[in-house]
């Protein structure tokens, strides 16, 4: 139980995840049918490529929410080790696909996938795998920062080399949040922090291109054609929102004015159809999946499920506030999908899969509890993870 | 393993008791609180940062929205169509591409430039300069309306190397379609399709039509989103009363002479002397105003009416004409020229070849200087003045075209001694071409002075009249019978005896006269002897006039004689347009009467 927090009872953390699902195959479809009319001739091609990723995510949710993951942990390292494979076969040509300047995507017919998503999901249940085994030996230096940070530096750096900022941030931030809960010392998560500065002073001027975009993220009105175009672009959709937006469909600034509408910008494209009132409610789902997620944190006893279901609200947490802050111009640009909103297959696919492993648990808390939830009446409480494993 | 045990907390002990990991979990969901909150107030500020977005800044963004969705498009209309009186385009539109640049979204200056400056009018540094000086431009033209073929090659290699920062947009360009034919008549535009000389500059706002600007919806990339078109209206045509036949003929026939002749430039005008309506009007030299910009001012002048020449002896229809109606003369009386000279004021002025007496008929006939000074003393200076005016001289005939003078004529207040004398043989007078021919057809249309124009019609595109012209009759200038009498002596001059024997034309008696003018040396402050113009104007059939006709030829080498330049000229010009006009023979070749007519 987090103290001080009075958290209502919730009891499933699906309806979240459904509503906002149903918001992003309803925007998607918003902002891609025009664009999709031009160039395919069909206003539903994106739709369609969406809505399978749905059902693919239903399914790995529904699977996903029947394991005992308890089964799952001696298999970490192999799911490291297959991540890590994946992460380098993208610089392998006929596998890995280039699009914009960027090896991000594996050929995986008949769609492709993104193995820094995949990443960030086994990011998270190694640190939980290692942190509850080292339980004891967080505050030392070397287990508390040196191993788990140099498993994420190597990631990192392959992800580094794609390029994709936006996965090598959020899972830095991820890292080192979980290794502050995990029980590593502050100071040393601090002078961690403090050396990942000139890092990323380092990553941000050796390159002319990431340079401008900072300087363009600090007055984007300087250069309102130039680079600060996206993000100027971004207000006026959100500007052109006020209480109510819009409309539904009539955003004007999905018609080229604003890039990656569907993707990384599709929050502004909510915010200009749908208002003030959209853009809080889904904020405001994102708050309620994040304290579903966080009470179910509390209530658990084992520190594995304990770090893993904080590790995954987290991770849906940090990537909606990233995205957030950079649509609304308070960070800089880095390409950071908004979980179960934007379109992209690999990041819906994860977040999604990340909501049935949470599932799961909900559903063996909660069996451990008074009442069986029924939706998952089937399983027995044989595998509820009352019990521990040390 | 706990450093700040809380010995106190009793709750605490027996967790630690029961389960050394429960403490580190505790401790963990503690900072886990902190954590927590450090995301909602993440949160907080996201709905801070979108109220300020949404609601604050709502007025500025929804502008510069407004700004960035709306676009000015300005549609260019058709410019009107000319056509000659038979419906033949004279002056036509034909679809042209323009290069265009967008000077902000182009990547690479240096190569766009070294591959597409060749293959347009301006250098490579000056483009590479142009385009990086722009660079904040959106839009800059490169090259207006170019060639198909270098159209061709720049979109090869648009392609090849996707230069996404040019392109071209149509438009429209003026064309004409018989090059050098009227050209002086008709004029030309500039590349902005206004009208700057001739008829398209006189009728511009009538051709021109309206450019339709209006704002509509777009997308980033341009293409209009609802619509909202207001099509430009296109231009009204306009119908002459030029002949496009007869106008070749007349530009044939004065090429012919300015080569025979070694001319400085020549005009001819031709008019239908009943209606005031122009057939005809050619100059040489001329230019081609599809490529205007490459020709000389000189060339694309139209001296018709733009330029002064003292007339000689073609004025003396007009001192016969005053002097008829005043009365004063009769056809037969007898003028004493056995001299070959007069003296007027101290100033001698004489007669080119010597005749004993003359009667009134025969001065005009033989164009005797000193007949013509006699009957000028006779008739009075301010009565000749009066005529003179009458005839349409020292103002401009109202013609329908840019810059007509109206030439110069002085007050007899301001005359000298000599001035009467020099103005009964046609000099210390400046007129235009125009002027001279109007005269003439006054007579040819029984005293009745018209008003020339050019343009008959103006027609709107869907084919209604706008306005039509009539002919107008500007005064009475002589009396028929007087009229009648003045062509009777310039038929005179066609025949043996006469000064234009070689206007004379098989068929048909044509009334005209000749006129030999000296040009005035500004250096020399005297005539020259070399320097002549020599002018023939008259009107055929000579008893039902059809057509008048000027021809005049400046400077001509090796003659100087109207009779002898301009007279054939003349001749070949109307029996050509009589046979294209299927004009009756009158009479045979022994001038008998073949086709009687009352008058």
């Amino acid at each position: 139980m987090i103290n001080g927090l009075n958290l209502k009872d919730t009891r499933s953390i699906i309806f979240p995840v459904i509503i906002l699902v149903f918001i992003g195959t309803l925007m998607v479809y918003s902002s891609t049918a025009i664009m999709a009319m031009r160039k395919y001739e069909s206003g539903f091609h994106y739709l369609w490529k969406h809505l399978f990723t749905v059902c693919v995510g239903i399914a790995a949710m529904l699977i996903l929410s029947r394991i005992d993951f308890q089964k799952i942990r001696p298999f970490v390292y192999v799911l490291l080790g297959c991540s890590l494979f994946m992460l380098l076969l993208v610089f392998v040509p006929g596998i890995g696909i280039e699009a914009n300047g960027a090896k991000r995507w594996l050929r995986l017919w008949p769609t492709t996938f993104q193995p820094s998503e995949f990443a960030k999901l086994v990011m998270v249940i190694f640190l939980a795998d290692y942190m509850d085994k080292n339980i004891h030996r967080m505050k030392e230096l070397k287990y508390g920062i040196l191993i788990p940070v140099g498993v994420m530096l190597v990631f990192q750096i392959i992800i580094i080399k794609q390029p994709d900022f936006g996965a090598v941030m959020s899972m830095g931030i991820l890292t080192v949040c979980l290794l502050i809960l995990g029980g590593a010392r502050l100071r040393y998560a601090g002078l961690l922090v403090l050396m990942t500065l000139p890092a990323i002073y380092l990553v941000i001027f050796s390159s002319l291109y990431r340079m401008k975009r900072i300087m363009c993220f600090s007055d984007p009105w300087k250069e309102p054609f130039g680079c600060g175009f996206q993000l100027v672009q971004s207000f006026i959709a959100f500007g052109s929102g006020r209480f109510f937006g819009v409309g539904l469909g009539e955003s004007r600034q999905k018609l080229y004015f604003l890039p990656e509408v569907h993707t990384d910008f599709i929050f502004s494209i909510i915010g200009e159809e749908l208002g003030l009132i959209g853009v809080f409610t889904v904020v405001s789902v994102f708050v309620w999946l994040f304290i579903k997620g966080i009470k179910l944190a509390s209530e658990a006893e084992d520190p594995f499920i304990y770090f893993l279901t904080i590790g995954l609200t987290l991770m849906i947490g940090v990537q909606a506030i990233i995205n957030f802050a950079v649509s609304t111009g308070l960070m800089p640009t880095k390409g950071l999908p908004l979980p179960f909103i934007s379109y992209g297959g690999s990041a819906l696919l994860i977040n999604m899969a990340a909501a049935g492993i949470l599932l799961n648990i909900a559903q063996r808390n909660n069996s451990g509890g008074a009442e069986m939830d029924s939706t998952f009446h089937g399983l027995s409480l044989r595998n509820s993870y009352v019990r521990r494993m040390r | 393993m706990m450093r700040r045990k809380n010995t106190g907390n009793t709750e605490m002990r027996k967790l630690w008791d029961e389960d050394p990991v429960k403490i580190p979990l505790q401790k963990s969901k503690k900072r886990g609180l902190v954590l927590v909150t450090i995301v909602f107030f993440c949160f907080a500020v996201i709905l801070f940062r979108l109220v300020d977005l949404m609601v604050v800044d709502h007025e500025k963004l929804s502008e510069r929205a407004a700004q960035q969705y709306m676009r000015e498009k300005t549609l260019t209309p058709q410019r009107g169509v000319i056509w000659d009186r038979k419906m033949k385009e004279m002056a036509a539109n034909i679809e042209t591409e323009s290069l265009y640049a967008m000077p902000s979204k182009v990547e690479d200056t240096r190569s766009l430039t070294r591959d597409i400056a060749p293959l347009i009018k301006v250098s490579s540094k000056r483009l590479n300069r142009t385009l990086l000086k722009k660079k904040n431009k959106d839009f800059i033209w490169l090259e207006r309306k170019m060639d198909l073929d270098n159209v061709r090659k720049i979109n090869v290699l648009k392609e090849k190397n996707n230069y996404k920062a040019i392109g071209f947009l149509s438009e429209s360009k003026r064309f004409y379609p018989k090059n050098k034919i009227a050209s002086h008549l008709i004029g030309f535009t500039n590349i902005d399709n206004k009208g700057i000389s001739g008829l398209e500059l006189q009728y511009d706002t009538y051709l021109r039509g309206e450019i339709s600007n209006f704002s509509v919806g777009t997308d980033a990339r341009g293409n209009r989103l609802f619509n909202e078109v207001r099509e430009p209206v296109s231009g009204n045509n306009l119908l002459l009363t030029i002949d496009e036949r007869i106008q070749y003929i007349v530009e044939r026939e004065l090429a012919d002479a300015m080569k025979t002749w070694k001319a400085e430039a020549a005009v001819a005008i031709m008019m239908n002397p009943a209606t005031g309506e122009i057939l005809a009007m050619a100059n040489r030299p001329n230019y081609d105003p599809n490529s205007a910009g490459r020709s000389k001012v000189s060339e694309r002048r139209n001296r018709a009416l733009t330029d002064l020449f003292e007339p000689g002896s073609t004025l003396k229809t007009v001192l016969a004409a005053a002097a008829l109606e005043e009365g004063i003369v009769r056809l037969n009386d007898e003028y004493d020229v056995s001299k070959g000279y007069i003296v007027v004021g101290g100033k001698r002025i004489r007669d080119l070849h010597k005749n004993d007496i003359l009667t009134f008929q025969e001065v005009v006939q033989r164009s005797s200087n000193v007949g013509a000074v006699q009957i000028g003393m006779e008739l009075g200076g301010k009565k000749y003045y009066e005529y003179i005016r009458k005839f349409g001289f020292g103002e401009k005939s109202g013609i329908d075209f840019p810059g007509e003078i109206k030439g110069i004529l002085r007050n007899p207040r301001d005359w000298s001694g000599t001035s009467l004398a020099a103005l009964s043989i046609g000099q210390e007078i400046g007129v235009t071409p125009l002027q001279i021919l109007r005269a003439y057809a006054a007579i040819a249309n029984g005293g009745k002075l018209m008003k020339p124009y050019i343009v008959s019609d103006i027609i709107s595109p869907a084919g209604q009249i706008i306005k039509s012209v009539a002919p107008e009759v500007v005064r009475q200038v002589v009396s028929e019978k007087t009229a009648e009498k003045v062509t009777d002596i310039l038929k005179t001059v066609v025949e043996e005896g006469g000064t234009a024997t070689k206007a004379y034309i098989q068929g048909n008696l044509v009334a005209g006269k000749t006129g030999t003018a000296q040009i005035f040396d500004n250096q020399k402050k005297r005539y020259s002897r070399e320097r002549h113009i020599s002018s023939f104007v008259g009107f055929v059939p000579a008893d039902d006039p059809r057509l008048a006709l000027i021809v005049v030829i400046y400077e001509p080498k090796g003659g100087s004689y109207g009779g002898v330049v301009a007279a054939p000229v003349f001749k070949n010009i109307i029996e050509h347009t009589f046979a294209y006009m299927n004009v009756p023979m009158e009479r045979d070749e022994n001038q008998i009467i073949l086709v009687s007519r009352s008058r």
